[in-house]
């Protein structure tokens, strides 16, 4: 998808502490240093960072990027209802919205795809990996910056010793989404359960 | 000339006067024909009358008195079902329906016996020779397949059954014993009344009693559940112990089989090279298969049991092996099947019989070997076992995986996306024992069954670890105590005031069911027993 359109804006929004910025970062780090793109990050500082709504804005592109302010990204992941609430109605027609599914009640019926990636990281036995698993989910589902990259992000900006446990979170949260798209297109095709025989 | 063999059970009453008459005319019976003269068709067990195919048989025929002429009253009737269900079984098994046939005649069809017998001997010629190896005459596999310990135990001599038994009892370490009687007082069979302790019956085999009646009862008594060595503190195993001390006796000619022995008779002649079965016959034809899949799926003897048990409620295993193959395709596995799918080898074992467990698992070793296949997913705790764990102790390598369907379901599961919805009805649970004994799949069943009970799923009293046996395994020692033993399960599964029963084995449904079919009592016990697989493919949603 990354080679179709040139430019793709994405917000990753959420509380402070959630590890947004971090997402964002290794998104834009995966783009920049695997893929061969552009990217650049506008993070949010001051009170949001410390607890309130938190965000960070990526651009990736083909070409030198001229502006990194978004107004109408292309992906929008949140993490927290505010922040859903905040940002939901700038999201581009045909955008991609995701979001954490235990902590987000979506406010109309546009297609979105949820994770619960809090509850799936606190499975886990690491909370705070909720980020990277949305790091994950977003990469299986957009297809923004190749799992490749995204996973050497993940690993070389995670602190030492947790590479392992990182990239267990990234791959549940990527799986996840693998799955979730394979069961639109089941959906679409009528299957919804082992037993629906045409 | 091929020399045919066809058993003719021929009625004391009816259909015996016409068989005399017809000799007295001077009429040469075929030579393939052996009559056996019986006292009444409904004698004739469906053990009785698969037991001929077993021992080399190419045709059977159960000649009997018209309906309504029987000297009994239900002799007829009891054959007519008995034969139908048969029938079907050796049809499955690729034996083809022909072979058995029940016919009746008054004394004086003297003719009609003549033309049945003729015609009979003529179709059985043109079926060709059976294919099922009677087990007397099939030779030994080549020595160097067994494992040392199944080499001593084969080449025993009934003569040195003491020293044999010493050796067993020293391979399993059962000189650990401290006499703290921990597994008797944990063992199901034990506290349902039975005289039977696995601490006495450690204790006498020690002092060489092996001879003494209630040592042999007690060793075809145990249930092999595995709650005993679960709760020893020197760790003996004691399942495998017994697994031994039965190859030793059934080499001796003892056993106690259920069920007439039939399904004993039916997986011996399972290790004949030459069958060709026709398991798959009644697949809906909306589930995908792919001769080609990497992955296998087993389905075990299910379909066998159905038909065994027709004429009894809740018997419907083969569906449960459909909703499997429904989930692997839900979840986009197109698995191949086998029409000549063998059975495990399982209850050979457990009941004695290594020889022909090894024939068989040899054959399947094989023949699965060299289909080139990398994953072999199966949802029958026996099979599992066996081929993933009794074959390697047994010395049988095969070079694929071996996959419970809750492992592969844990799996797709885990990646999320998919719901189970909840079906609003509450849930108890009944521990397959072959499960329970394998540390990697035993918390399972119940990891599977919170994705959806959302609060409603309440345990027996006795679970997990201390779980209840359904009753019997491998087909051996039926009792009182068996029953005892179910209706104890049952009261505990009714006191949980749930809904339904989840299963993990079809054994377990078999014999569950059974209880309840109690004439007095079975309102009380009455239960759904629904198996795992079944209330999954139901319920599971993409999202």
């Amino acid at each position: 998808m990354s080679d179709k359109k040139e430019k793709q804006e994405i917000i990753v929004t959420g509380f402070g502490g959630q590890g947004i910025i971090l997402a964002g970062r290794i998104i834009g780090m995966a783009a920049a240093l695997r893929d061969d793109k552009e990217s650049t990050l506008v993070q949010s500082y001051g009170p949001e960072s410390r607890g309130g709504a938190c965000c960070a804005q990526v651009v990736i592109s083909n070409t030198i990027i001229q502006y990194p302010y978004i107004t109408t990204p292309d992906i929008l992941a949140c993490m927290s209802q505010s922040a859903y609430e905040k940002y939901y109605r700038s999201l581009k027609p045909g955008g991609f919205l995701l979001t954490d599914k235990d902590l987000v009640i979506p406010q109309d019926d546009r297609l979105c795809f949820a994770i619960p990636a809090t509850r799936m990281a606190e499975e886990l036995g690491r909370k705070m990996m909720a980020n990277i698993i949305m790091v994950g989910f977003t990469t299986a589902v957009t297809n923004l910056v190749t799992k490749e990259a995204a996973l050497f992000a993940v690993t070389s900006s995670v602190p030492k010793g947790t590479e392992k446990m990182n990239t267990k979170a990234f791959n549940l949260g990527f799986d996840y989404g693998l799955s979730k798209l394979k069961g639109l297109e089941k959906r679409a095709g009528g299957q919804t359960g082992a037993k629906n025989e045409a | 000339m091929e020399n045919y063999k066809i058993v003719l059970f021929l009625c004391n009453w009816g259909p015996h006067g016409a068989f005399q008459a017809l000799q007295e005319d001077g009429y040469k019976i075929p030579g393939e024909i052996k009559m056996i003269r019986i006292p009444c068709t409904g004698r004739i067990s469906k053990a009785l009358l698969f037991k001929a195919f077993e021992m080399g048989a190419d045709g059977v025929a159960l000649a009997g008195c018209a309906p309504g002429a029987c000297r009994y009253g239900s002799g007829t009737y009891n054959a007519i079902k008995n034969t139908e269900d048969t029938r079907e079984i050796i049809e499955v098994l690729g034996l083809g329906r022909e072979r058995l046939r029940l016919a009746t005649f008054l004394p004086d069809d003297v003719d009609p016996l003549k033309e049945f017998l003729s015609d009979f001997v003529a179709d059985i010629k043109a079926l060709g020779k059976s294919p099922i190896v009677s087990a007397t005459s099939k030779g030994d596999f080549p020595e160097e397949s067994f494992t040392e310990s199944g080499q001593e135990l084969l080449a025993m001599a009934p003569a040195t059954t003491a020293e044999t038994i010493r050796k067993i009892i020293e391979k399993h370490d059962a000189y650990a014993c401290q006499d703290c009687g921990k597994c008797t007082s944990s063992c199901p069979l034990a506290l349902c009344g039975k005289d039977f302790s696995p601490r006495t019956l450690v204790g006498s085999l020690i002092a060489g009693e092996v001879d003494s009646e209630n040592v042999k009862n007690n060793i075809w008594s145990c249930l092999t559940c595995g709650t005993c060595y679960e709760r020893c503190p020197s760790e003996v195993n004691f399942p495998l112990l017994i697994q031994d001390l039965r190859s030793v006796l059934f080499k001796r000619k003892e056993s106690h089989q259920t069920h007439g022995g039939f399904f004993h008779s039916l997986m011996r002649s399972m290790a004949s090279p030459g069958l060709r079965q026709k398991r798959w016959k009644d697949l809906p034809s909306a589930i995908k298969t792919d001769p080609e899949s990497k992955t296998l799926f087993y389905g075990g003897c299910a379909p066998y049991f159905d038909l065994f048990f027709r004429n009894h409620q809740q018997v419907k295993n083969a569906n449960v092996l459909n909703d499997a193959l429904r989930l692997l395709n839900f979840f986009d596995v197109t698995p191949r099947i086998l029409e000549n799918e063998r059975c495990c080898g399982h209850d050979l074992l457990w009941s004695g019989d290594r020889q022909n467990f090894i024939n068989i698992a040899k054959l399947n070793c094989d023949y699965l070997n060299s289909l080139g296949i990398e994953e072999m997913i199966t949802a029958c705790p026996e099979c599992y076992k066996t081929f993933a764990q009794t074959y390697k102790e047994n010395g049988i390598e095969l070079n694929f995986k071996v996959t419970h369907l809750y492992e592969f379901l844990d799996t797709e599961l885990e990646r999320g996306a998919v719901t189970i919805e909840n079906p609003d009805i509450t849930f108890t649970y009944q521990d397959s024992c072959r499960l329970n004994s394998l540390e990697d799949v035993r918390d399972l069943p119940r990891k599977l069954i919170r994705r959806f009970s959302n609060g409603n799923f309440v345990e027996m009293q006795n679970n997990g670890s201390t779980a209840l046996c359904c009753g019997n395994s491998a087909w051996i020692g039926c009792d009182a105590f068996s029953k005892a033993l179910q209706v104890k399960r049952l009261t505990q599964g009714r006191n949980t005031q749930s809904d339904v029963m989840l299963t993990s084995c079809g054994k377990c449904r078999i014999h569950l069911g059974c209880a309840m079919e109690d004439p007095f009592s079975g309102d009380k016990l009455k239960m759904e027993l629904v198996d795992l697989t079944s209330v999954i493919a139901d319920h599971v949603r993409w999202e």
